[in-house]
C-alpha cells in the first residue's frame, strides 16, 4: 500500500476520464454533506450512515464495472448508488419517503435500488450482501451471461457467519464475484484490530483460496486499476476476487454517533488524506484542470443538489393503497 | 433572514436531550457545519453542528436544561443560501 499522501499516478489516462472520476467523487461528497444538513435541519426523516472520505472506493470500483454488472451494497450505500449511476433525484426522493423515490418511498436511506442500473436494494444487515452476491454470481455463471457481481461490505462484516459462508460458497463454485472490503477501520465503534488477529483482511480471503490485495482506498486510480484486474479475472472465469481498500470513516457510524472513539491524531491524519483533494492536485499538476475549473465542478453540483431538494420536498408521498403493493408474503 | 434552528433528532432512543454548554456566543459569526452547542443524549455527549451560515442572534436553549427534539434552540441570522 502507498503511504497516505502518495501522489496519484494518472499518467495513463485521458483528462476526460479523470475529470469524470473527480466529478463523481465530488457528487458523492456533496450529496452526503447536503443530506447531513437536511438531517440536522429536521427536513429529512430517519437516520443516515454516510461515506464522506470513502468516495474513491465506490467510484474506482463502479467505474471498472460494465452497466450490466451488478452490485450489492450496505447501509452505507449512497456512494455506491451514485457511482453505479443512480440519479440524485431518485435517491433524494427516496430519502424524503416519496412515492417517486427509487424504492417507492418504502426503503429510505439504507435501501438504495435501481434494478435497471444493476443495483439490488442495498442490504442493511451487516455482511448480508455476501451470500446474495455469491448466489447472484452463481446465476451469472450457470446462465453464461458474462456478468460480474461486485459485493461491497465493511470491515465490520468480516467476523459475521454470513461472510464466511458466502465467501466460501463463492470460492468453491469459482463464480464471477469481486468481494470489496472498504476497510474504514471501524465497525460501528469497534476498531478492526479488536475483531481480527490477522494483520490484513486479505489474509482471511486467501485462506478460502481467493487472492486479494490491500490497496490504498483513497487513491481512486489504484482502486480502479485493481478493480479492473479483478473484474477482468472474473469475466475470464478466474473468479472470485477480493480487494481490501484501506480508507477511513470521517463521520460517526450514523448521524447519532459522536465518534469519540476515533483518536484525534488518527482522525487528523486521515482528514488530510482526502481522496478528492488528492485527485484534484494530480489533475492540476498535470495541467488537466485549474483550481477554478475544479471549483466550478463543485459549485455546479451544489446548485443541482439544492434544486433536487426543492423537487424532493414537492414529491407525492405513498398512499394507503401503496401499503399492500410489492409485498411478497 | 432569521433561521430558527430546531434541536436535531440526535437521541438514539428518547425524544429529549440535555443541553450542556454553548460553544459560541451571541453575535458570533458561525459557519455551516460548525459545532455550536454541546448536548448529552441517552448515549453520549455530542456536539451539534449548525446547518446554516450566519450570525448567532439568540440562544433559546439554556445550559443545564432538557429540551425536546424539534424545539427551537437558537436564532441565526442568515444571508440566505
Amino acid at each position: 500500500m502507498n503511504s497516505p499522501q502518495a501522489k496519484i499516478d494518472i499518467d495513463s489516462y485521458e483528462a476526460g476520464f479523470l475529470l469524470g472520476l473527480y466529478e463523481c467523487m465530488v457528487q458523492i461528497r456533496e450529496f452526503e454533506e447536503g443530506v447531513k444538513f437536511l438531517f440536522l435541519e429536521g427536513t429529512m426523516p430517519g437516520t443516515i450512515h454516510q461515506c464522506q472520505g470513502q468516495e474513491a472506493c465506490a467510484v474506482g470500483v463502479c467505474t471498472a464495472l460494465e452497466p450490466t454488472d451488478w452490485i450489492t451494497s450496505t447501509f452505507r450505500g449512497h456512494g455506491h448508488a451514485l457511482a453505479k449511476g443512480l440519479s440524485v433525484d431518485e435517491m433524494l426522493f427516496e430519502l424524503f419517503g416519496a412515492a417517486t423515490g427509487c424504492a417507492g418511498g418504502k426503503g429510505g436511506s439504507m435501501h438504495m435500488v435501481n434494478m435497471d442500473k444493476g443495483m439490488i436494494p442495498s442490504i442493511a444487515i451487516v455482511a448480508g450482501g455476501v451470500p446474495v452476491a455469491a448466489g447472484m454470481a452463481l446465476a451469472f455463471k450457470m446462465q453464461q451471461t458474462g456478468q460480474v457481481a461486485a459485493c461491497f461490505f465493511g470491515d465490520g462484516a468480516i467476523a459475521e457467519g454470513a461472510f464466511h459462508e458466502g465467501v466460501n460458497m463463492a470460492a468453491i463454485w469459482d463464480v464471477p464475484v469481486v468481494f470489496i472490503c472498504e476497510n474504514n477501520q471501524y465497525g460501528a465503534s469497534t476498531h478492526v484490530s479488536k475483531v481480527m488477529r490477522a494483520a490484513t483482511i486479505a489474509e482471511r480471503l486467501s485462506s478460502y483460496g481467493i487472492d486479494g490485495r490491500r490497496i490504498d482506498g483513497n487513491d481512486v486510480i489504484a482502486v480502479y486499476e485493481a478493480a479492473r484486474r479483478a473484474v477482468d479475472d472474473c469475466r475470464a472465469g478466474r473468479g472470485p476476487a477480493f480487494l481490501e481498500l484501506m480508507t477511513y470513516r470521517r463521520t460517526g457510524h450514523s448521524r447519532r454517533d459522536a465518534c469519540h472513539y476515533q483518536p484525534k491524531p488518527e482522525r487528523e491524519q486521515w482528514l488530510e488524506n482526502d481522496p478528492i483533494v488528492r485527485l484534484g492536485q494530480a489533475l492540476i499538476e498535470a495541467g488537466h484542470a485549474t483550481t477554478e475549473e475544479l471549483d466550478a465542478v463543485r459549485k455546479h453540483i451544489l446548485t443541482s443538489f439544492d434544486d433536487a431538494v426543492e423537487r424532493a420536498k414537492a414529491q407525492p408521498q405513498p398512499t394507503l393503497a401503496d401499503l399492500t403493493t410489492h409485498v411478497l408474503a | 433572514m432569521l433561521y430558527k434552528f430546531k434541536m436535531p433528532d440526535l437521541s438514539t432512543t428518547g425524544d429529549e436531550v440535555d443541553v450542556k454548554q454553548w460553544l459560541v456566543n451571541v453575535g458570533d459569526r458561525i459557519t455551516r457545519g460548525q459545532a455550536i452547542l454541546e448536548i448529552e443524549t441517552d448515549k453520549a455527549v455530542m456536539e451539534v453542528e449548525s446547518p446554516v451560515e450566519g450570525v448567532l442572534r439568540e440562544w433559546v436553549a439554556q445550559p443545564d436544561t432538557t429540551v425536546g427534539v424539534g424545539t427551537i434552540i437558537a436564532h441565526i441570522e442568515t444571508a440566505g443560501r
